[in-house]
């Protein structure tokens, strides 16, 4: 009913960029209130029945952006949310401006030469820092890969976290240990086919996690209880 | 004056006038409950940008359009939207104009080609207009952080203009 009634979203970005068509969001680039921002715009799923798929997509958009501000109130960094459009279902975010995917990082130090050692240590602690903080608020990423983390560049600011948790698509609230060991499990796979050789990283950024989150030992155990990856870490 | 357009709403200009040294608060806060002044009269020390205004009449302009506004009139709704929390009137008591106050925001939104309403409101305000990017150099930032509920970790990530606009648009669903 409501839905003919807004279609300001949706026409403005007809004239917006493009960066991403995933299967339930499309990704846009644009400028927005006069700051650059990224558009993240739900559609419709044609196979599902319509009032299933506009409260399934309505809660993904909400789990989203509930995700977003409870990680940033815990200090983690996440792009700002600028407006939420609940008919169309766009949320209207910071575009982190220079900066680097975890993945590109890690993928440039494994190739140049020498001490990388401790900057891919480095960044293995700071991810492990960050996912344990965001396991203890209770918050599930749900698609957590080395392309979904930024690394912020030429940060004049010391203080300033220097890296940005994006995607949280498929996030959600959960107290779960097993919700939290799949979140790292998911993240264990992408890591480990994404960086070859990295096993003893993968090893380190657990045990910083482990060393640094309060409620880590029952999802230690239920990461182990995944029974492929108990087979692939022995 | 700042006037700016809406992306979403091309139709739409949004004014924004920031006033010093104001005389007649009192006055101008009758006015507008009166429907005389067809604007939102905003306290300064309460914004930390014009930014802020620009989300907070964004948001208003969206939910007319949908028809889910939480006020009754879209002037209000600016002054709601800028609140982080969902009690009308301490919105109001916050971020409206008291009778005291020295200095006033005066937001309003309208066509392309109202330059003579812009003119008339300010006409109505006896104080010293100021650019209104001065704003930032008014914001009462104790009052704010306590207000939103910003702690020191979460300005690790970010301003406190990005704390409080995150706020201001999750404020529905949190
Ligand atoms: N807030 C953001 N700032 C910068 N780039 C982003 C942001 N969000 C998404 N992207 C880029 O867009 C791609 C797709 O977005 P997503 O579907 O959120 O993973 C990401 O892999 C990033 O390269």
């Amino acid at each position: 009913m409501t839905q003919e009634k807004s279609l300001a979203a949706p026409h403005f970005l007809s004239n917006a960029v493009l960066i991403k068509q995933g299967a339930e969001a499309r990704v846009y680039r644009t400028e927005f209130l006069g700051k650059p921002m990224i558009v993240k715009e739900r559609f419709p799923k044609r196979y599902r029945h319509p009032a299933l798929d506009e409260k399934l997509t309505h809660r993904r958009t909400v789990q989203e952006v509930r995700s977003i501000l409870r990680c940033r109130k815990a200090g983690i960094c996440a792009p700002v949310v600028y407006f939420v459009d609940y008919i169309s279902h766009c949320i209207f975010l910071e575009e982190i401006m220079s900066s680097l995917t975890v993945r590109d990082h890690i993928a440039s130090i494994q190739q140049s030469g020498s001490c990388k050692e401790q900057e891919l240590e480095y960044i293995a602690d700071r991810v492990g820092q960050i996912l344990a903080t965001m396991h203890d608020e209770d918050v599930i990423h749900g698609d957590l890969t080395t392309s979904n983390m930024l690394l912020r560049c030429g940060l004049e600011d010391g203080d300033m976290e220097d890296m940005v948790i994006i995607d949280f698509g498929l996030s959600y609230i959960s107290a779960l240990p097993e919700d939290k060991g799949v979140d790292l499990y998911v993240l264990e796979k992408a890591f480990l086919s994404t960086h070859p050789n990295t096993e003893a990283l993968f090893e380190r950024l657990l045990k910083t996690y482990a060393a640094s989150s309060k409620k880590s030992s029952a999802v230690i155990k239920k990461l182990d209880e995944v029974p492929q990856l108990t087979l692939s870490r022995n | 004056n700042q006037t700016q357009q809406l992306e979403l709403f091309p139709e739409h200009r949004v004014t924004q006038m920031l006033f010093k040294e104001v005389k007649n608060a009192a006055e101008l806060r009758r006015s507008a409950v009166d429907g005389q002044i067809n604007g939102a009269l905003v306290n300064p020390t309460m914004l930390v940008s014009p930014f802020q205004v620009l989300v907070a009449a964004n948001k208003a302009l969206h939910l007319q359009k949908i028809g889910k506004m939480k006020t009754r009139s879209l002037y209000s709704e600016i002054i709601f939207n800028l609140s982080p929390t969902n009690n009308i009137s301490e919105a109001f008591k916050r971020f409206g104009i008291s009778d005291g106050d020295e200095s006033v925001m005066v937001v309003l939104v309208h066509s392309q080609d109202e330059s003579q309403i812009v003119s008339d409101i300010a006409a109505k305000v006896d104080g010293l207009q100021v650019p209104v990017a001065e704003v930032s150099s008014l914001s009462d930032t104790a009052k704010i952080k306590k207000l939103y509920k910003v702690t020191p970790r979460e300005e690790k990530c970010g301003t406190l203009e990005d704390a409080v606009i995150c706020r201001m648009a999750t404020k529905d669903v949190v």
